[in-house]
């Protein structure tokens, strides 16, 4: 037996599930992929180019740093191709190519390589590039066109959610939206037809993505659904439409595709539900109160900040019940 | 039949199907058997032998005066031909009896002992003196388990046929042909420890011995152990890893959690392997010391999987290629079963007192990753079977935080595997806190050292 290859020794278990990072990642991109086609379909070549620049712009950064630094080459298990394509479906389709890059060079430098890279990153990447593109160019970033419009001949129009922040009432919005009776404006608002962000206006098509990393166990339903139930109450409670605040901004979308995101989001159950709570409670007050008419971007990334304080808040370990126990 | 089971844990393939339908074999005659002096958790023990010594089987060769003591035994007749360190399942290569077999048939077995007559003390010493311990893949003394302090009254003994390791089908074979001896040595617990009730657990993939096991325990009740009181039932448990663990095994079956740092016997429970029953009923019935033991010999690398008695201290090689074939691919060999046990360097390992499989893997499934970042998905978190939290465990021994290790609950991690088993990125969780279990310890010894002086 001397020729022969020796045995392997290692540690057990000397099994594993046949599950991986690049595959999460992969179902992460599927699960994008309905409001990505929607979002080109809704708005063109301006869509598919943001699209495109961002993801490409994401993976090259990621292996220039990575070369410069000698760390070792991470592009195979596709988080940056997530973190590309996250970032494009929550910008305005108009955004000047050369921004994309920008935000791209923030996310996946600044936010994620900075701190080490994948696993490592205290703020999710996308909102990081993106809340950095709003701060430096506020025009563009509230610049938006109407759905199926070149937007080289457009002229710009207000967001569902800019009409109300003005002032405007829910007739209003019906009128933009080219409904007939405010009622309608619910199921507009459901399917997507309205200008926005590249990928967040479909809530059907984000739900579906959602049932999909729900099915394949990539996420849990917890946060989503604590921080969709808190904005619903909360905005409630603050006398606004809650329905309408749900359907309409970025709300879903944060909800499903980032208040999930592994990194950056508490990994203990408990922690889950106050993150969400908090992220809709921020959300509601930055609408109502605040400068800009969306909050969902910095109610993620304010409770980002908590998620370390928030994995303190451990279950109870076996064997901590007190007394013997016996029934 | 309500099916019980315990919070986390995860469902490994099963690949039991392997071995499942293949009866016990006995091979009883190797051509030699090496005995390591220490097979067990407890006490080092001594040769009682020296080379030239013919020995015949069943004789003790090896023993100590340590509180934990167990002796070992010639599982064959033959002679002593060398004392000294042989590849062991522990990796440990300690000192092991090496005998010949000169081809004899003689026992040197006990004379058989009524338990249900003798006194508590007699039955004690008897479990001791045949040299039995955990036979599931502790090795922890039995006679210990079976001797708990006043102050800690038992009221339900648990027969542990979960078997909830992978491929490993010797338990449910026992169970299967063996019953009535399983179910006597449960009756001998009982008696032993003056309890009343008993559970045999076994999961519901085993769920066809329901009936051979409820005949099993009529006989008995009606049989040696009638007019006792006993209560003995047959529980099904979810099929589940790890299942059979003590702890789990316990909570499944009454609720109770056995308190952090503490032992079965603290609950008010005692749990023996059903291996370790039968062994228990031998050692009475026919004054049989632990000198012959059953395991699943499978894998992917493995043509002939097959369940196997054998004299302890049988090499693996000796029953290659004559009882066991293997692949030429064959890349992994491991003492145990795949999310738990031990993979060796060499075929020339003996089976001991606690082997209860032997897996042969091949080139496709025996893999090793590198080990990648974490990337805080939380799939450890739900599935760690004491609800503690691997990934910030994790972080905290990278970080050399032990107090917040020891916080998080280190001490408390039954290294069962599954954190690890389900990672997606690889992250040497278990691994990492084997290591990480015996710093802590290290850091709070010199701690409490410290704080004395």
């Amino acid at each position: 037996m001397a020729d022969k290859p020796r045995l392997l020794l290692s540690s057990s278990p000397s099994i594993y599930t046949g599950m991986n990072v690049q595959r999460l990642m992969l179902y992460v991109i599927i699960a994008l992929l309905p409001t990505t086609f929607y979002g080109v379909y809704l708005y063109g070549l301006p869509a598919l180019t943001t699209i495109l620049v961002s993801v490409g712009s994401s993976v090259f950064f990621e292996v220039v740093f990575r070369k410069l630094t000698h760390a070792k080459q991470n592009y195979k298990d596709l988080s940056a191709i997530v973190t590309g394509l996250l970032l494009a479906l929550i910008l305005p389709p108009s955004t000047p190519w050369w921004m994309t890059v920008l935000g791209a060079l923030a996310s996946i430098v600044v936010a994620k390589e900075f701190f080490g890279g994948l696993g490592y990153n205290p703020f999710n990447p996308a909102l990081v590039g993106r809340a950095i593109l709003l701060m430096s160019f506020p025009a563009a970033l509230t610049t938006w066109h109407k759905p199926f419009q070149a937007i080289a001949d457009a002229t710009t129009t207000a967001t569902p959610l800019n009409i109300l922040k003005l002032g405007g009432t829910l007739k209003d919005v019906a009128q933009s939206l080219g409904v007939a009776a405010p009622a309608d404006v619910y199921l507009t608002l459901f399917l997507g037809n309205r200008s926005g962000c590249i990928g967040e206006s479909s809530i059907l098509l984000i739900l579906i993505g959602g049932i999909f990393l729900l099915a394949t166990g990539t996420i849990k339903i917890i946060t989503p659904l604590s921080m969709i139930l808190t904005a619903f109450v909360f905005s409630l409670l603050l006398g606004m439409d809650p329905l309408f605040q749900v359907l309409s901004g970025g709300l879903v979308f944060g909800a499903v595709f980032m208040a999930t995101d592994y990194v950056s989001t508490p990994l203990t159950p408990k922690g889950k539900i106050l993150f969400g709570v908090g992220a809709g409670i921020i959300t509601m007050l930055i609408r109502k109160f605040g400068g800009f008419p969306e909050g969902t971007s910095y109610g993620i990334l304010i409770m980002n900040a908590f998620t370390p304080y928030l994995n303190t808040l451990v279950t109870k370990k076996y064997g901590y019940i007190s007394g013997r126990n016996n029934p | 039949m309500q099916v019980k089971t315990f919070k986390g844990g995860t469902h490994p393939p099963e690949k039991k199907e392997l071995a499942k339908d293949v009866p016990i074999e006995y091979h009883l005659s190797p051509k030699q058997v090496v005995i390591h002096l220490n097979q067990h958790t407890g006490a080092p023990n001594q040769p009682l032998v020296k080379v030239g010594d013919t020995v015949t089987r069943g004789q003790k060769i090896a023993s100590s005066d340590g509180k934990l003591m167990i002796p070992h035994h010639a599982s064959i007749c033959g002679v002593v031909k060398k004392i000294e360190p042989r590849p062991q399942a522990n990796l440990q290569d300690g000192v092991a009896i090496v005998i010949e077999a000169d081809g004899r048939t003689e026992e040197a077995f006990l004379p058989p002992l009524d338990p249900f007559s003798c006194t508590k003390a007699e039955a004690i010493e008897r479990i001791k003196e045949a040299g039995i311990v955990g036979m599931g893949g502790a090795g922890f003394p039995t006679w210990m388990k079976l001797s708990p302090p006043p102050t800690k009254p038992i009221d339900v003994v648990i027969a542990n046929g979960a078997e909830c390791e992978p491929y490993l089908t010797i338990d449910y074979r026992t169970l299967k042909e063996q019953a009535p001896a399983v179910v006597y040595g449960l009756g001998v617990c009982l008696q032993i420890l003056g309890v009343k009730r008993g559970i045999i657990a076994i999961e519901d993939n085993k769920i066809d011995l329901l009936p051979t096991l409820q005949e099993a325990v009529a006989r008995f009740l009606s049989g040696p152990g009638a007019g006792k009181g006993f209560d003995i039932q047959v529980s099904v448990l979810k099929t589940k890893y790890p299942q059979g663990g003590e702890k789990m095994l316990i909570t499944a079956l009454t609720g109770r959690e056995v308190p952090s740092g503490g032992l079965p016997m603290d609950v008010g429970t005692v749990v023996q392997n059903v291996g370790t029953l039968k062994a228990i009923s031998e050692a009475f019935l026919q004054g049989k010391p632990l000198i012959d033991r059953g395991f699943t010999a499978t894998g992917s690398a493995c043509k002939t999987p097959r369940n196997l008695v054998v004299p302890i201290g049988t090499v693996l090689s000796d029953l290659i290629p004559s009882v066991i074939q293997i692949e030429e691919d064959l890349r992994r060999v491991i003492f145990g079963g795949p999310m738990m046990g031990v993979s060796v360097p060499t075929l020339d390992t003996p089976i001991q007192k606690n082997t209860s499989g032997v897996v042969f893997m091949d080139s496709k499934e025996a893999l090793v990753y590198e080990e990648g970042n974490c990337i805080r998905c939380g799939r450890c978190m739900q599935a760690c079977s004491c609800r503690l939290s691997p990934a910030l465990l994790n972080e905290a021994i990278l970080a050399n935080d032990w107090d917040l290790a020891d916080k998080l609950g280190l001490l408390d991690c039954i290294e069962c595997g599954t954190c690890s088993y389900v990672c997606p990125a690889h992250v040497y969780l278990v691994q990492r806190f084997r290591v990480g279990k015996l710093t802590l310890r290290a850091v709070k010894a010199a701690k409490s050292k410290k704080g004395g002086n």
